[in-house]
């Protein structure tokens, strides 16, 4: 008998069935994705740093006779090392598929001897490169939109070499464009035939050691000239973006877990209400209470048990959707056995089940007539409508909406919970976003504002040996801009790596010059004032924890050979090499041989030109100097960054991909539910006269009521909360204080715009569903 | 006395599990304005549908029904919507209410949504209390509908029916839920009503009810069997008479 009931409230109640089918399968998809995701990715970079074989500490100088000496000290403290020659090569020698490689930072050739494992795209060990074959990383290829079989020719020592692309390496060294330096594999025998005698040659050194510490400062002791030396742990604070991503994914992942409990938890309670008046009639033909709720149990457990292996299914290639954008630089482990699916697909039916029976619990509690009334208890009725139409200036329709939210709070509390929810993992990105392609991190890396900034990769220890050569290259653009009637400061950033110390706490720090029409009180720092005098410099808050430094100390810097004293008059924070940062006094003599990099040639128009006529320098500018690309600030810092915005910007279409998914499904799903539960009430109003698209308005109104609060409230909250989350990752990065931008038009018109008006579509399409119900259907009503 | 509403050859058929059911067949009859019309007939017999088909609520399979002179199957869902708005007025069996609206707003609902009504709200709200006054039920103006008794929600359903000055009131077994003392100060008010002009179809098992009426019309297998006109009741007294004048007609047609 049980069966034959159970067999027709499946067949009866189909819609709502269907509904609570659906949200089960969702939740099961996207806790079960969610789940697998959170464990992959908190682990990714641990497993794939051990993969690869990454050194313990890495250096890498240039000169080979700083590079023995290097060898030479690592041997004496017998410890194991790998060291490799990378050639560096000017991008502009570089044509893919006859265009020229449009890349800024410095580009190098190497071959798969003495240095960490390489792995392709499908995560598989490179172990050979025949000749003519040539790999590059997967932050180039993706950047560049670069396809297997593409050709690639290098001009090396007047020669040049054709090679064919094969694919791209996950190269745990160069993965990160926040490294400045990427890698192109050749063969071995490829390699020695293109390295002449003049060759600009960076040495590659890895170095593993169980006490890194002690290493540190053995090495700073031996004063030596490095263009990077950082332990692994630096190295992989250089995967921050890849971080980000991976966090976004987790944000969103915990998001989805939360909004799936919290809709199984309104469906559940949603048919149980629907349930009532059946329980009341089987109560009073007396079958006992226990039977009654067994029967709902096994219903829910069935129900559970379909939508649960539905779910597991479909969340495998959903997971592996979410997760595809983190794992392009690092190789994400791969759970094949997907035990953790089959875990979160048993937990939610654990859930589901659970829910079911704490809210079948009021079966033993109430009386026949109880539950014939709905479940209310008795003469206790709940106060029902809070407004008064005969009260209030609305007309009928936003009334009963308005009505109708407030008398079940609860009820669409659940909805706005879930709406914010996706608000805040859309908006919070676009500030991100904004905040990396914006000119308000240009205080972050050491640099002084400027309108437009000429870029051209220099070779390093190939040029600007001399301050004055720097200088004189500086006037001359100077002089091409005043010929052309643009009155401008130019400068640039000389970059140096230099030890700096503070009684026995040393480290080793990055340093910035500016040179040109640049003073040091251009920059931006957090305390005290920028340094006025040779003997003074600003440092960066993690330097000068890292140290123990405060204003008014004096520190050692070694410059070149020699250590010189300075007073320290600021701090600054940077997002340089995670926040390390010197600042010396424009005038201070630095030997330029010493000199590690260089930003790009940076121009500040001194006559106040509009956005217009900037735009039109910017042409002229191209025309100008046709060897050089031509960015503004915010765009080089982009640039810099390698795109980073870029693959957030990924994430984040994904983000409001899913979100505007979840709304949907949200809003069709409950507009559908609430449509079955109020067919009667429908009915009758269709009987006394309102018109099918009143109708449909006032369902409407309701989710645009409470899609409008919670884009509001998610609008007002997106600030505090970018600054919470994203904030976070800048401050990893060495930027303590930063300041989010924040375009009005995006964050709070277009993006809650977008998902408004997709949310409210969907529920008044939904919504003609009621169409179908006839006024004579009056008779449904409870 | 013109005709509110003529019906001719009106059928109504259901297809369920692929097998015909013809409901309604070749029904024809006329109200005329100021009568008081009540449909009786056995359970299943077509009552409640003819009294839903014939006020636009149910669409008709074939036949034409003119309200106020209009064809009824002519007019859009839109127009048929406006016309059950401010044309006629509805009572149900069941007190349908809307749950989160207390029943002075319940009342008020088809008047506010009216664009006919060109009353202003203050003046709406007031024509309602008035109504409830009359009907007795002030004091529930502002409860919910479940705190009230089946009586006063039911004579809220008839304030609610009058809000627009309908020009017809549809009723469909309006006394069925209510206890005899409740039935009969509800037919006092549905007569009431009728007085004051307004016509009244009614679908009833009672013949208590249907002897309040000035009509009867019997309907059996979708199919009108007879019609009585037994005139307006003068007063009280008169109704025993009529009753039982009724019953023996009913008798006769198989009741």
């Amino acid at each position: 008998m049980y069966a034959a009931i159970l067999k027709k409230d499946l067949k009866r109640k189909k819609t709502m069935n269907i509904i609570l089918l659906i949200f089960i399968t969702l939740a099961v998809t996207f806790i079960a994705s969610s789940v697998s995701n959170v464990i992959s990715v908190t682990t990714a970079l641990d497993s794939f740093f051990e993969k690869a074989g990454v050194p313990d500490y890495w250096l890498c100088t240039s000169g080979e006779e700083e590079a023995d000496r290097l060898e030479r000290f690592i041997e004496s403290k017998n410890l194991k090392m790998f060291r490799q020659d990378l050639l560096q090569i000017e991008p502009k020698n570089v044509l893919i598929n006859g265009k020229e490689f449009d890349y800024s930072n410095t580009v190098t050739l190497s071959d798969i001897k003495h240095t960490v494992n390489l792995f392709d795209k499908n995560n598989k060990k490179i172990t050979k490169v025949n000749d003519g074959e040539i790999y590059v990383t997967a932050e180039i290829y993706s950047r560049f939109d670069l396809h297997e079989g593409d050709n690639i020719e290098i001009k090396v020592n007047g020669a040049t070499k054709k090679f064919t692309l094969m694919g791209s390496t996950k190269d745990a060294l160069f993965a990160s464009p926040i490294m400045g330096m990427t890698r192109l594999l050749i063969s071995t025998s490829d390699y020695k035939a293109m390295t002449g005698h003049d060759d600009v040659v960076i040495q590659s050194i890895g170095v593993f050691t169980d006490d890194v510490e002690k290493f540190t400062e053995d090495l700073f002791e031996g004063d030596f000239n490095t263009i990077f030396s950082n332990p692994q742990s630096t190295i992989k604070t250089t995967y921050i973006m890849d971080m980000v991503n991976a966090a976004v994914v987790l944000i969103v992942s915990i998001c989805l877990i939360l909004i799936s409990l919290v809709i199984l938890r309104f469906t559940i309670q949603f048919t149980m209400s629907e349930e009532f008046r059946e329980i009341g009639v089987m109560k009073a033909i007396g079958i006992a209470s226990r039977k009654i709720r067994s029967l709902y149990l096994v219903k829910y457990l069935a129900i559970s048990i379909v939508g649960g292996g539905a779910g597991l299914v479909a969340s495998i290639p959903f997971g592996r959707m979410l997760i595809e954008n983190v794992s392009q630089n690092i190789i994400i482990p791969e759970t094949e056995n997907y035990l953790i699916n089959i875990f979160c697909a048993v937990l939610v039916i654990g859930i589901v089940f659970l829910f079911g029976y704490l809210c079948t619990r009021r079966i033993n509690k109430v009386t026949p007539m109880d539950a014939l009334r709905s479940g209310e208890r008795g003469i206790r009725y709940k106060r029902k409508g809070l407004l008064r139409l005969s009260r209030t200036r609305l007309t009928a329709v936003p009334f009963m909406a308005l009505n109708d939210i407030l008398s079940s709070f609860r009820r669409f509390g659940i909805m706005m919970v879930i709406f914010t929810l996706g608000v805040l993992l859309v908006i919070v990105p676009v500030n991100t976003i904004n905040t990396l392609q914006s000119d308000k991190l240009v205080s972050l890396f050491s640099m002084a504002s400027a309108d437009h900034v000429l870029n051209r990769e220099l070779m390093l220890n190939n040029d600007n040996k001399h301050k004055t050569e720097v200088e004189n290259k500086l006037r001359d653009v100077k002089e091409m801009l005043e010929e052309k009637g643009m009155k401008a400061d130019v400068f640039m950033e000389m970059m140096f790596r230099m030890n700096i110390s503070l009684g026995e706490k040393k480290c080793s720090s990055l340093a910035f010059q500016g040179v040109g029409d640049v003073t040091a009180d251009q920059y931006t720092y957090l305390e005290g004032s920028a340094p006025e005098n040779k003997h003074e410099v600003g440092i960066s808050r993690v330097i000068a924890d890292k140290i123990g430094a405060d204003i008014g100390d004096t520190v050692e810097i070694n410059v070149g050979n020699e250590a010189r004293k300075y007073t320290v008059t600021a701090l600054f924070q940077t997002m340089n090499n995670m926040g390390e940062g010197i600042r010396f006094y424009q005038n201070e003599d630095l030997d330029y041989q010493y000199a590690a990099g260089s930003f790009a040639t940076q121009i500040k128009y001194t006559d106040e030109p509009d956005n217009k006529e900037l735009e039109h320098r910017k042409e002229t500018l191209k025309t100008l100097f046709p060897e050089y690309k031509i960015y503004t600030l915010g765009e080089y810092l982009s640039y810099m960054m390698g795109d980073v915005a870029g693959q957030i910007q990924g994430t984040k279409q994904l983000i409001l991909g899913v979100v505007i998914c979840i709304n949907l499904l949200v809003t069709v799903l409950m507009v559908k539910s609430f449509i079955t539960k109020e067919k009667g009430q429908i009915g009758m109003m269709k009987a006394i006269g309102f018109r099918d698209t009143k109708l449909m308005l006032w369902q409407t109104m309701r989710i645009g009521i409470v899609m409008v609060v919670s884009v509001l409230i998610g609008t007002v909250l997106s600030a505090p909360i970018s600054k919470l989350t994203a904030g976070q990752v800048f401050k990893i990065m060495g930027a303590s204080t930063v300041e989010f931008d924040i375009v009005p038009l995006e964050v709070y018109v277009i993006y809650p715009l977008v998902i408004l008006s997709t949310t409210i579509l969907a529920a008044f399409l939904t919504a003609r569903q009621l169409k179908k119900i006839s006024a004579s259907e009056t008779s449904n009503i409870e | 006395m013109g005709n509110v509403l003529e019906v001719k050859d009106l059928c109504k058929t259901y297809i369920i599990n692929k097998r015909q059911n013809n409901v309604l067949k070749n029904v024809n009859f006329t109200v005329h304005d100021g009568e008081m019309v009540a449909v009786m007939g056995p359970s299943g017999s077509g009552k409640s549908t003819l009294l839903y088909t014939v006020s636009g609520m149910d669409d008709i399979t074939a036949g034409k029904v003119f309200f106020g002179g209009r064809d009824m199957s002519g007019l859009s869902e839109k127009e048929l919507a406006d016309m059950r708005l401010d044309e006629m007025g509805f009572i149900f069996q069941q007190m349908y209410m809307l749950k989160n609206l207390t029943v002075l707003d319940n009342i008020i609902l088809p008047a506010c949504q009216s664009k006919k009504n060109k009353a202003g709200k203050k003046e709406k709200v007031q024509y309602g209390q008035d109504l409830m006054r009359k009907l007795g039920i002030i004091e529930v103006a502002d409860n919910d509908i479940n705190e009230v008794s089946g009586g006063q929600l039911q004579r809220a359903c008839i304030c609610r029916s009058l809000m627009n000055h309908p020009r017809m009131i549809f009723a469909d077994e309006p006394t069925g839920a209510l206890n005899r003392t409740s039935s009969d100060e509800v037919m006092q008010e549905l007569m009431k009503i009728n007085d004051e002009g307004t016509t009244v179809m009614l679908v009833t098992h009672d013949v208590k009810v249907a002897a309040k009426c000035t009509r009867v019309m019997y309907i059996v297998d979708g199919s009108i069997k007879g019609e009585y006109k037994i005139g307006r009741c003068e007063n009280a007294g008169q109704l025993r008479e009529r009753e039982r004048i009724l019953n023996n007609w009913l008798m006769e047609l198989g009741w």
